[in-house]
């Protein structure tokens, strides 16, 4: 079974290659295809079912992308996010501390709420660049921040998918998380916007203001903050009154949010082509959505031949300093490769091995794991929130200098992840 | 037109035949029931639905089989299904409805208690629609189903299940689970209101001992095991011994924890009179390590990465290159459920139950469990 299954994973892994660097094809088209070929030399045919069933694997979690995208889109054309941007820069743009924190907060609260590093960055990472840059920040410093605090908003809870992905695969509820990830998340994203924004000059107000989107002028106080009370109101009440309050479900909660962002549009008198926000909202979320379909079909196959079952059993077989060493290389790789499915594939076999095996906390774990991958969106092949930092923000030096700014948050992030699973069961005072 | 046009059109032409196949086959998982025959001590085929009107003609109403012997005794209520790609018990609940016969007392049985779960599959499980037993006669089919009722029936799942009445937090999804479930509340959920038909019926028909037959994975602690309710605790002492003693059969014994909640041994036992027990057997499939995930390592249980994690020291139970074969799985439920009643008798003999005709574990592993499956009239 050993040798029949390793020549099957040679051969998905040849034909991803394969399909990626040769016939360059995106890495959600070669998961698909290799997973093809792998169910064809199992045995298993064209396994039509499976690879259908397979698609609704992460089908709740696409459905709540979906609609905190819409929310989170129709804020921004709203001009909500800008209101509270001029709001913190109005309020702080005397104290240089506070004022990095409280962006580097405005940049994680959208990849927070979707799941998703690209919605940070086109919702918040221009318009926080922007305030960066006045304060004196050189450009390449501004693109590492935003793109640390995307890569660290996809994992900001609420909606961790890494997460969510890890403990569906070993049956662990995703509940207790949100302390734990909270923590060592804002201190990882405040550390970098200090050491990467520190150095820099005084902010003018008024040059900022003017450089700012406009907010009309009914937008201030209560009714910009309106439809997040919504949201996490729905969310409290939920909780609650688990018994007696309907269960609406994330999805349908966010749609509600958005309805009463629109009702904030219509009281002050905007006009916003919803229509045209939704249509835009799947556009920019179809990368996303195909990749978390394409790795829900890569997953079913990887299971029904068997290669997951190697990939576990390897990994629970590896000596434990090499896993910890590998970790630092082998999610970031991972992510640049499969995006998410890195959490499936590699995520979920490790947790295994840390709480089964090891008996460490399976939820700190978790969190060290999911801290570490999305710097892999930097890395080619895909580097996929790597490129649209820097296409967003027109940084126009080398991709390699981009890298290098990113660095030392990154060794730091990454020490901060390896830790947080060794050490796990001394951390557990994090489990609020 | 553009080359780019026609691969859109091809790519589009393509997945709509994988829909139209794989929909077929989603529509006969949801429509589609094995048959099971009603044996000779099958007194009356009666619905969950009679015990709580609120899911007639949902589906979460299922057949209970009710058996009832010559003479007066004590009831057992033996469930299975609540997870529906736990096979071991359902097989068991098929071989007591096709071949017991009850002498004193009666017996009810559920074989397919998550109705709901038997329709659906798990998305990123790879797990077979139905598996075949073979028998002399030919061969008998059944379904695999998910662990959780069907999305399609139950949906959305809350972030956080609240347990009802304890308040006890769980993940979202086991709101879909019904053996975290119970009591069940009356106005809930489709999963909740199967949880309140099955401990109404407890109540009505005044259920002395219910067992619930469930299977876990190699490397879950809770396996090969009774795990009782503190009221049931004798019983299962009791049939342990006797399993180990008589039959050679290694199996635990475990306390329902108290402050864990939703699940039969806890619930039942604490908001009925019921003795309330579950039994575990070990089914590979279940096991995240497994190798190839198909109807083989189903029915045989044997996969070479299980032994290799048995070596590596992970496994709660002994597994070695026999695997965990479908009959002796059934085998462990029939003699666990002959040996929990016959305990149950001795430990209150004015309601004594007495059964024949059930196949032990040496002779169901001997004869396979297709020898005890009768041949349905009609079209398979």
């Amino acid at each position: 079974m050993f040798t029949q299954t390793s020549i099957i994973l040679g051969i998905i892994v040849i034909v991803f290659f394969l399909a990626l660097q040769v016939f360059k094809m995106s890495p959600e088209l070669s998961m698909i295809i290799s997973a093809f070929v792998g169910a064809l030399v199992a045995g298993f045919g064209l396994p039509i079912r499976h690879i259908v069933e397979g698609t609704f694997t992460y089908l709740d979690i696409i459905l709540t992308i979906i609609a905190a995208t819409l929310f989170m889109n129709i804020l921004e054309d709203s001009k909500a996010i800008s209101y509270i941007v001029r709001s913190i820069v109005t309020n702080f743009y005397k104290q240089r501390l506070i004022l990095l924190i409280l962006l580097m907060l405005v940049l994680l609260l959208p990849g927070a709420l979707t799941g998703a590093g690209s919605v940070s960055v086109l919702i918040s990472g221009g318009i926080v660049a922007t305030v960066l840059y006045s304060m004196g920040i050189p450009l390449v410093n501004v693109t590492a921040i935003v793109f640390i605090g995307a890569a660290l908003s996809v994992v900001t809870p609420p909606v961790n998918i890494y997460a969510m992905i890890i403990s569906g695969g070993v049956n662990m509820p995703y509940i207790g998380f949100f302390a734990p990830l909270l923590i060592p998340i804002l201190i990882l994203a405040i550390f970098t916007a200090i050491f990467l924004g520190w150095k820099g000059k005084p902010l003018e107000l008024n040059e900022i203001l003017g450089k700012l989107p406009p907010v009309p002028p009914k937008m201030y106080g209560f009714k910009a903050y309106f439809p997040f009370i919504v949201l996490i109101g729905l969310m409290v009440t939920t909780r609650i009154f688990p018994h007696t309050f309907p269960i609406l479900g994330i999805p349908l909660i966010f749609i509600i949010s958005s309805i009463a962002a629109l009702i904030v549009v219509w009281l002050n008198g905007q006009k916003i082509n919803i229509l045209l926000i939704s249509k835009n909202t799947l556009k920019q979320l179809f990368p996303l959505i195909s990749t978390l379909v394409a790795v829900g079909i890569f997953v079913q196959i990887l299971t029904l031949t068997g290669v997951r079952g190697l990939l576990v059993v390897t990994v629970l077989s590896l000596p434990i300093w090499l896993v910890y060493v590998g970790l630092a290389f082998a999610l970031p790789i991972g992510e640049a490769i499969l995006l998410y499915g890195v959490a499936a594939v590699l995520g979920v076999p490790l947790i295994f091995l840390f709480n089964n095996s090891l008996g460490l906390d399976p939820i700190l774990a978790t969190v060290g794991i999911s801290l570490i991958c999305p710097l892999g969106d930097a890395l080619p092949p895909t580097r996929i929130i790597g490129r649209l930092t820097v296409e967003t923000l027109n940084y126009e030096g080398s991709y390699t200098s981009f890298l290098k700014k990113c660095a030392i948050p990154w060794i730091v992030i990454t020490v901060a992840g390896i830790c947080l699973i060794i050490f796990s069961n001394s951390l557990k005072f994090l489990l609020i | 037109m553009s080359n780019k046009t026609i691969r859109k059109i091809i790519i589009i032409l393509f997945s709509i035949i994988m829909m139209i196949v794989a929909g077929r086959e989603f529509l006969i998982r949801l429509n589609q029931r094995e048959p099971i025959v009603k044996g000779p001590g099958v007194t009356t085929i009666a619905k969950l639905s009679d015990y709580f009107e609120d899911i007639k003609g949902t589906i979460g109403d299922t057949d209970v089989y009710i058996m009832d012997g010559d003479e007066e005794g004590g009831t057992v209520l033996i469930i299975s299904g609540g997870h529906p790609n736990e096979i071991s018990g359902v097989l068991t609940n098929v071989l007591f409805i096709e071949n017991a016969n009850i002498i004193k007392g009666r017996v009810l049985l559920i074989p397919f208690a998550n109705n709901s779960g038997f329709t659906a599959g798990h998305p990123g499980e790879a797990y077979p629609m139905r598996y075949t037993i073979n028998t002399e006669w030919g061969s008998r089919w059944f379904r695999f189903g998910d662990r959780w009722t069907n999305p399609l029936h139950q949906w959305p799942d809350p972030e956080v299940y609240v347990h009802y009445p304890s308040g006890q937090s769980l993940s979202g999804f086991d709101i879909r689970n019904l053996n975290r479930c119970f009591p069940g509340r009356e106005n809930g959920t489709l999963t909740e209101k199967v949880a309140f038909a099955i401990t109404q019926l407890i109540k009505k028909e005044k259920v002395d001992m219910t067992i619930d037959l469930h299977e876990a994975e190699p490397m879950y602690p809770v396996i090969n095991t009774i795990v009782a309710h503190q009221r049931a605790m004798d019983i299962a002492v009791f049939a342990e011994m006797n399993l180990s003693a008589y039959e050679g059969i290694r199996i635990g014994k475990e306390l329902s924890p108290e402050n864990l909640h939703g699940l039969t041994h806890r619930e039942l036992g604490d908001y009925t009179d019921t003795f309330a027990l579950l039994a575990e057997t070990c089914n590979p499939i279940q096991d995240p390590c497994r190798g190839r995930t198909d109807e083989n390592l189903l029915l045989t249980g044997k996969d070479d990465f299980i032994l290799k994690a048995g070596k590596l020291g992970l496994l709660f139970v002994p597994f070695d290159e026999n695997g965990s074969p479908v009959d002796e799985r059934v085998g462990r439920h029939t003699s666990t459920v002959l040996e929990l009643i016959n305990s149950f008798s001795e430990l209150y003999p004015d309601k004594e139950i007495i059964i024949s005709n059930v196949p032990r574990y040496s002779e169901v592993i001997e004869k396979g469990v297709g020898h005890y499956l009768l041949e349905p009239e009609g079209n398979l």
